[in-house]
């Protein structure tokens, strides 16, 4: 792997050793050095509203007040802890679910908000900051063939110094095979693997000649596409298995699929799974539009975290929802609301964080945190003392600058048991 | 409209000032001078006599190859590679694609001992190499097609290389340029930054002048002579220019303020009320003014005689009282068609009539005079680390290794490994006027370019070899020059299959309106959304009246004018996109799938998956990627194989191999239907009608890899064909070989 790139001595080496005859990896136990804990999360979902989701017509409900808007609050399974009446069925999961009401954010920006919400850094004009997602594939490791982090439905946020292979792999729609991991179609796979052992021996010849790293690495890069494209676990992109009543209930749209799809991904062994989605930046004519969201997210979400429960996966499986902002608690003169970053809610559920938490309130109208106010980077620092990653750990820019997998970040210990 | 022409011969006149002239500035008093060590003429000029008197070679390959001897290397270099490697080589390098087995014959055929020299002279003038070397350009200044006004960039730079405008003036347009997005297409550069003058400063140290100062912007370098102070200086000269945009008309534009947003000291260093304008300060240490350097006596002397030439050419067109407008046009034409351009297959020539139109206009706003003090300083002859980083660019593109290396790391911890060698170069290409072609020319006409690879040793002697220009590292072609080649060789620039011959029917995933959504709310942010854009509309059409004096309401006065043209340039941009569709492959209609799907939530109205069935002939061509829009899409072809966002400064290309590349190639439609055998191709003539295998086999070597194959390359090629029963399939087997080999993809 090209992202490990720890300086480990021998003495510790040794240790590991001795671990891992105890069942613990390698790589867990570095990771475990820089925590205090044991992980509870190994996989993580994360979803992404773009557009900016408002926080009031979904997870922060002002009833009565002005600004609150055109959706009644509903009971959840949880006692005290209303949501909006847009997400009846994950109202009835809610005992799996975690929020975080009083998120600070500081940016209005689509671009900037975004970037931070993302990578938990502020963006800078001279570097790019890893995903997220590429910090999990950059921590721990790949289990089975299939890439360690995948987006569905739109891309992820780069991996930069943190490496190509911290990439994510990306799936245009969720359910379809990906025609790049077959042969081209007349292409038999006698044939096709015919023409490629050629190809080996054509390619050998020529890297004897040469002392040039890349020649040896482009058989590494035909070695691992021909893992992936012969392993069963490819299965997990595809659909066509699904019962129909399980397509239905998780509502038959693009979104649901790819809720489906993420759930395959994670039970197959991938790390970190991003279902994006847009169409959240309603300046106009808010309340139907979130409505429609409504009606696409609530069965998909509400099916996932059930199936996942019933499984025994929901426990490792930490499922994350976010935006670059909320929205202004004032609706304007269409009917819509604006950007608002100061603040807005985080979603969680399973990963080992303790189900019917709410974390920090907003004001009565929702316009600023209340009490426990939770910076963005806490939220990233949050996510990592799940999975066991050390969020202070550094890394090195190809410029030999140092930093951190998080920017200052404190993870929120009241949301474990 | 009849101030037209008046006002076009004056902007010809001025434009033609100020591509000729020698901007000699003075050198500025700099806050800190970086003082560096001078460079003694006496010395110099006793070097270059010496390395004249050496035995072979070009001038370059001379001062090289005592520099060398200067330097101690003891080893001897790698011999001149042969012609057909030469040959492929300087086509991928040149024109971006292998060449054809006519060239590959037509090369052969050539008796002519300068046939080399001669082959570079007509790759420069081929329409290709304007295509392949914006790309250079549009990845250096980071054009981005998708960027407000970036496609008009990307065509200006087409046409700045067209007409071969020299690279200073380039330049210094791109600093000073202010005006609309897309109108004024230079404006892209200040605009692409967001006009952020802290950004724009360690862009154009970085961009301009190989030089990282961008570090500074928060603490003194911390291993370089940079201060802090020197950063906000330099800043300054961007600190009046500011990013507009109009939320109504959603017009982007870069004009000037009257007050500077660069203050010092920096935030939080002092009091809000201590700190002041940061004054405009040029931090790069330059040539005396007392000195004359004989590169500038040369500069000096060329320019001259070009404006010499340009004005006997004005005074011509003015005495017959011509119209200038139509003179030029017609000009164009002409030039065109005595160099057998297709005009109607040029994408960008609607853009870039729209560009230069609009160009003159862009003059109504109000021009910068730092960044025009800004522009003299960076692009003087003067100022040595502007002429050595464009060479170190263009050196290490064609080489395949910076002379400083990184390229845009100048730096007294990053010396350059062959000084005497990189001031030769500079000077060159200072005295020929700025020129690509003639930079490139004295490049590729070297030896040190055209030496071999060196195999077979120990990898520190590799290192060693290639640091000394004795050897030339692998590179892997672009990812334009794949794709190109690909195509090249499998002969689908144009159709090769019998039409009809392979239809096929598929089932295609196709979006569908739903009917009755029944999202009242959705329905009617549609409907709002498109009142206001027929309001815009309709607003942009009233106003565009021929009498409505412009200069009363500068932003009012140019959107008039403006208006029409952008409307154009849209229509024109989506012909464009219409007509890549027809050149991409999976990769590219999942792209485009996303983009409407994207669309459609935009406007907030309904739309289902349905399969379709639909039937084709699988009979496919291919566009070059030269005239894509670029960056593509990050899953494209060209993104996987190394082309970049264009977003991240200093960001280059990366060549490492990687599982995606594998897919691509390994089950990719370019490379299945370049090794298909089609009934037009002259392979299909030799299997078939001939059944001369050997003769197929040296013809698949040669349209794939541009050499000869062995007798035992030979043998072993027709054991490969003959485990298909159709020798046919088995050709096809054995291209989609060659195709995916790393032969095919490394540079020879």
């Amino acid at each position: 792997m090209g992202c490990l790139d720890y300086r480990t001595n021998r003495r510790a080496v040794l240790q590991a050793s001795l671990a891992s005859i105890l069942g613990f990896s390698m790589r867990d136990l570095i990771a475990f050095g820089g925590t205090d804990h044991v992980p509870t999360a190994e996989h993580v979902i994360f979803f992404w509203n773009g557009g900016g989701m408002s926080h009031i017509d979904t997870w922060d409900p002002k009833p009565g007040r002005p600004t609150g808007g055109e959706f009644d609050p509903i009971d959840t399974s949880v006692e005290g802890v209303k949501i909006s009446q847009i997400f009846p069925e994950i109202a009835k999961v809610m005992h799996h679910c975690a929020l975080v009401r009083s998120i600070a954010g500081v940016n209005g920006d689509h671009g900037r908000g975004t970037y931070q919400l993302q990578t938990s850094y502020q963006a800078s004009a001279n570097l790019i900051h890893p995903g997220f997602g590429s910090v999990v594939t950059h921590e721990k490791k790949q289990v089975g063939d299939l890439p360690s982090y995948v987006t569905i439905s739109g891309r992820a946020p780069k991996a930069s110094y943190l490496g190509q292979k911290c990439e994510a792999y990306f799936i245009g729609a969720p359910g379809e095979k990906d025609p790049y991991l077959s042969f081209p179609e007349g292409i038999a796979s006698a044939r096709g693997n015919q023409r490629l052992e050629v190809l080996e021996k054509f390619n050998g010849r020529f890297a004897e000649k040469s002392s040039n790293k890349e020649l040896k690495s482009t058989q590494t890069s035909i070695d691992e596409a021909l893992t992936l494209m012969r392993s069963p676990a490819l299965a997990a992109f595809e659909l066509d298995k699904v019962p129909t009543s399980q397509l239905n209930r998780y509502g038959d749209t693009p979104f649901g699929r790819g809720c489906l799809t993420a759930k395959q991904l994670v039970e197959t062994g991938v790390r970190f799974v991003q279902v994006n989605r847009g169409g959240f930046d309603t300046h106009m004519n808010n309340f139907p539009a979130m409505e429609a969201h409504g009606e696409i997210m609530d069965p998909a979400i509400a099916s996932l975290i059930a199936d996942l429960a019933e499984s025994g996966m929901l426990k490792k499986t930490l499922i994350v929802m976010l935006s670059e902002f909320g929205r202004t608690p004032k609706i304007n003169k269409d009917a819509g609301r604006d950007h608002w970053a100061n603040v807005f809610t985080c979603f969680m559920a399973g990963g080992g964080i303790k189900g019917g938490t709410v974390i920090g309130s907003s004001d009565e109208d929702g316009y600023e945190p209340k009490d426990n106010p939770v910076k963005v980077s806490n939220l990233h620092a949050t996510f990592c003392h799940a999975l066991g990653i050390d969020p202070d750990k550094k890394v090195m820019t190809p410029l030999q600058r140092p930093f951190k997998l998080v920017e200052d970040g404190t993870p929120i210990k009241e949301l474990f048991a | 409209m009849k101030r037209w022409p008046f006002i076009v011969v004056a902007t010809c006149l001025s434009l033609g000032v100020l591509g000729l002239s020698v901007s000699d500035a003075k050198p500025p008093v700099a806050q800190k001078k970086v003082e560096k060590a001078p460079v003694d003429p006496k010395a110099e000029a006793a070097f270059r006599e010496a390395a004249k008197k050496l035995a072979s070679g070009t001038d370059l390959d001379k001062v090289l190859a005592l520099e060398n001897k200067e330097r101690g290397v003891k080893l001897d270099p790698m011999p001149v590679i042969d012609d057909l490697t030469f040959l492929r080589r300087i086509f991928c390098d040149l024109v971006s694609r292998i060449p054809s087995t006519d060239e590959i014959a037509a090369f052969e055929a050539d008796k002519n001992p300068a046939k080399r020299a001669d082959l570079v002279d007509r790759l420069i003038a081929d329409e290709r190499f304007i295509d392949r070397w914006t790309v250079f350009y549009s990845d250096m200044f980071r054009l981005r097609a998708q960027a407000d006004g970036g496609r008009a960039a990307i065509a200006w730079m087409h046409e700045a290389i067209t007409d071969a405008m020299p690279h200073d003036e380039i330049c210094r347009r791109l600093i000073t340029t202010n005006g609309k997005a897309g109108a004024a297409p230079e404006v892209a550069f200040v605009l692409g930054d967001n006009a952020d003058p802290m950004i724009l400063a360690g862009v154009t140290s970085q961009v301009f002048m190989g030089v990282r100062i961008q570090c500074a912007q928060c603490h003194d370098h911390p291993f370089d002579v940079w201060t802090q102070e020197n950063f906000y200086g330099f800043a300054a000269y961007f600190g009046k220019t500011q990013r507009i945009e109009n939320q109504f008309t959603r017009t982007i534009y870069a004009k000037e303020n009257e007050a500077s947003t660069v203050l010092w000291p920096p935030e939080g260093k002092a009091k809000p009320s201590e700190r002041k304008p940061a004054k405009p300060t040029f931090p790069f240490d330059m040539t005396s003014a007392d000195e004359k350097p004989e590169y500038l006596v040369r500069l000096t002397t060329l320019r001259a005689k070009q404006k010499a030439e340009k004005d006997a050419l004005l005074a011509k067109a003015n005495s017959k009282d011509a119209d200038v407008d139509a003179l030029l046009t017609g000009a164009e034409e002409n030039e065109a068609k005595a160099k057998g351009k297709k005009q109607d297959d040029d994408v960008t020539r609607g853009a870039k009539t729209d560009a230069k139109n609009l160009n003159i206009k862009a003059g109504l706003y109000t021009t910068s005079d730092w960044r025009n003090e800004l522009a003299n300083l960076v692009t003087s002859p003067r100022n040595r680390w502007f002429a050595k980083n464009m060479v170190n660019r263009v050196w290490a593109d064609l080489v395949g290794r910076g002379i400083v290396d990184p390229i845009d790391d100048f730096s007294d911890n990053n010396p350059a490994s062959h000084p005497k060698m990189l001031d030769y170069l500079a000077d060159e290409f200072v005295a020929n006027g700025y020129d690509l072609r003639s930079l490139v020319r004295l490049i590729v006409n070297s030896q040190v370019y055209q030496r071999g690879h060196i195999y077979g040793a120990e990898e520190q002697q590799v290192t060693e070899m290639e640091k000394s220009f004795l050897a030339t590292p692998m590179r892997r072609m672009l990812s334009e020059t794949l794709y190109d080649s690909i195509i090249t060789a499998g002969h689908i620039f144009d159709v090769k299959h019998t039409p009809g011959k392979n239809m096929k029917t598929t089932w295609k995933l196709s979006q569908v309106a739903k009917p009755n959504s029944g999202r009242q709310g959705l329905a009617l942010t549609a409907m709002k959304f498109q009142q206001k854009l027929e309001m815009n509309a309709a607003m942009a059409a009233k106003d565009d009246d021929e009498e409505a004096a412009p200069g009363v309401d500068l932003e009012k006065g140019i959107e008039i004018d403006f208006g029409k043209v952008l409307a154009k340039a849209k229509a024109d941009g989506q012909k464009v996109e219409v007509e890549e569709m027809r050149v991409m492959s999976k990769e590219e209609i999942e792209a485009e799938r996303m983009r409407a799907q994207m669309q459609t939530q935009r406007r907030g109205v309904d739309y289902i998956d349905r399969y379709v069935k639909a039937t084709f002939d699988d009979n496919p061509k291919f566009g070059s990627s030269l005239r894509m829009s670029s960056p593509a899409a990050p899953e494209h072809f060209l993104r996987v194989f190394g082309q970049t966002d264009r977003e991240v400064l200093g960001e280059t290309r990366d060549h490492a191999p990687n599982m995606r590349q594998a897919l691509m190639m390994l089950n990719g439609s370019l490379t299945h239907e370049a090794a298909r055998v089609g009934e037009f191709e002259p392979m299909y003539a030799l299997l078939v009608e001939q059944k001369n295998l050997d003769g197929a086999v040296k013809l698949a070597y040669r349209e794939i890899l541009t050499r000869e194959p062995s007798a035992d390359e030979i043998k072993e090629a027709k054991s490969i064909i003959a485990t298909h029963k159709d020798v046919l399939d088995g050709m096809a087997d054995f291209r989609w070989i060659l195709l995916n080999c790393n032969e095919f993809r490394f540079l020879p």
